[in-house]
């Protein structure tokens, strides 16, 4: 996990700890969310038993434009757009519909979108915002979390900010003052708590 | 004539020759597959015709390897149907064992994970009581495997092999009534078993599983079944051929010391206890016919020698 700055396990059972390690960093591998974690600490006792994972995010700048996965020809009288990557084709259709109208958006094969008669620049057309990763971040961020977290701990409490978050899981009821627990564990990590 | 299961796998010209000769010899076949241009046979044969087999299958590319798990039911017991432990470790366990010449049925338990809320229900314990080993798949952490091992083998009387995460000598230290066999180091993990290590620890669990099912068969061997099971296969399959329109996988498995029969018990059991062994004797005086409680299937457990005093 070289993208991560700060990543730790915390167990009473060392093996336990080095399994959930190699548990944690496959799941993050796997959904693609190494590349925004910036810290993440996580502490495990089965004895109480409770999951606490706490970690603080890296900002994420990067959205996602038509520049980034086509190429823009303007022509007389329409715009060839060559795409490159497919992922956020459905989406830029229907932005183009929603903006154009379905009658001046012409999609002749996979990888190809003319647009007829648009009242716009090329260079407009290529800053057209698409999709914003960091909007579903937080979604695949807690679905990651709880892939990780032993799976018989099913009663939980998430606080996720813009940039922090603490994901706390155990079988029993959560003890009132898991707040301190948490902010332990933030300290740990050299942060304050959300 | 002492029968021992090997696999034997070969080219499909001429594999009828095989087929024939482990017939003649007395043997038996409990599965055959058709891969593209290779087959694949699960038998019993007799120990001193193996030598034979061989050679006869030479000149066809075959070959002849053993495979101690043929003939058996092995439940893989996982603790649920989540992301958590599916498809790895325990697909990959069932797979390989699988791979092997058992037949493996994965077990979920609908309330295994967690620690105080673990628990096996009546239709579990069942289930797991008709196949001949169950393999236990739990987590990583001993706490958890200590508190919650007791619930999970309540009512269990096949012999269980339990892999965790902790080493193996802890495993060992913790479980109290002892089960039969232990692995550790395999507890729950999220990546599929492909390097050398980890292919290494599923071999240590068929070892582990070969040892513990030798000593069943051993206990076995000291009062023998009144029939070989894998010849029960043969005959329901002679004698009640709507079997042969079952589209399962296998609808004849052959356990150690039983046989599952994939059909409705309500309109075939009668059937099937009457299945003619030879010189008279029916399947129903060596075996109970008994519900199963996997769907509405017939489970056939063949009684000892000591019980009915009749050798088939």
């Amino acid at each position: 996990m070289q993208a991560v700055e700060y990543f730790e396990v915390e167990c009473p059972e060392a093996l336990g700890a080095e399994y959930y390690k190699q548990i944690t960093n496959d799941v993050l591998l796997d959904h693609n969310l190494l590349k925004v974690i910036n810290k993440l600490h996580i502490f495990i006792d089965p004895k109480v038993p409770v999951f606490v994972a706490v970690g603080t995010l890296k900002k994420i700048t990067t959205v996602v434009r038509v520049r980034d996965f086509a190429n823009v020809n303007p022509q007389e009288g329409k715009m060839t757009l060559v795409i490159s990557d497919e992922t956020h084709l459905a989406s830029m259709l229907k932005i183009f519909w929603e903006r154009f109208g379905k009658e001046k958006v012409e999609q002749p094969d996979r990888f190809t979108v003319i647009l007829y008669d648009v009242p716009v620049t090329a260079k407009e057309i290529e800053e057209t915002m698409v999709a914003d990763p960091s909007e579903s971040l937080h979604k695949d961020l807690i679905y990651a979390l709880r892939c990780i977290a032993p799976e018989g701990f099913r009663l939980r409490s998430e606080v996720f900010t813009g940039t922090k978050f603490t994901f706390v899981a155990s079988e029993n009821t959560l003890a009132e003052d898991i707040g301190t627990l948490v902010a332990e564990k933030f300290r740990l990590m050299g942060e304050v708590p959300p | 004539m002492t029968l021992v299961p090997v696999t034997y796998k070969g080219g499909i010209f001429q594999h009828d020759i095989v087929v024939d000769l482990i017939e003649d010899l007395g043997g038996y076949i409990v599965q055959k597959h058709i891969i593209a241009q290779e087959v694949v046979l699960q038998c019993f044969v007799p120990r001193e015709d193996i030598e034979l087999i061989r050679q006869i299958s030479r000149p066809l590319f075959g070959e002849v390897t053993d495979s101690p798990l043929v003939g058996t039911e092995i439940a893989i017991v996982s603790m649920s149907l989540e992301i958590h432990h599916l498809p790895h470790p325990s697909c990959d366990i069932a797979e390989y064992v699988r791979r092997l010449g058992a037949k493996s049925n994965m077990v979920s338990l609908a309330r295994g994970p967690g620690k105080r809320i673990a628990g096996l229900n009546d239709e579990e314990r069942d289930v797991i009581n008709e196949h001949d080993i169950a393999v236990y798949l739990l987590g990583n952490f001993e706490h958890c495997i200590e508190y919650k091992m007791p619930t999970l083998r309540r009512g269990i009387e096949v012999p269980i092999v339990l892999c965790g995460g902790p080493d193996k000598e802890v495993l060992q230290r913790i479980i109290d009534p002892p089960v039969d066999g232990y692995v550790g180091n395999v507890g729950r993990f999220m990546r599929r078993t492909k390097e050398a290590e980890e292919l290494e620890k599923l071999d240590e669990i068929i070892a582990e599983i070969t040892r513990v099912l030798e000593k069943k068969r051993d206990a076995i061997a000291k009062d023998p079944l009144s029939v070989s099971p894998a010849r029960l296969m043969g005959l329901v399959r002679e004698q009640v051929p709507e079997i042969l329109d079952v589209t399962s996988p296998t609808p004849l498995t052959v356990q150690m010391a039983g046989l599952r029969v994939k059909l409705p018990y309500d309109s075939f059991a009668e059937r099937v206890k009457k299945v003619s062994i030879e010189d008279g004797i029916t399947l129903g005086e060596v075996a109970e016919v008994l519900p199963s409680r996997m769907r509405d299937y017939i489970i056939v457990k063949v009684l000892p020698f000591s019980e009915t005093n009749i050798a088939v």
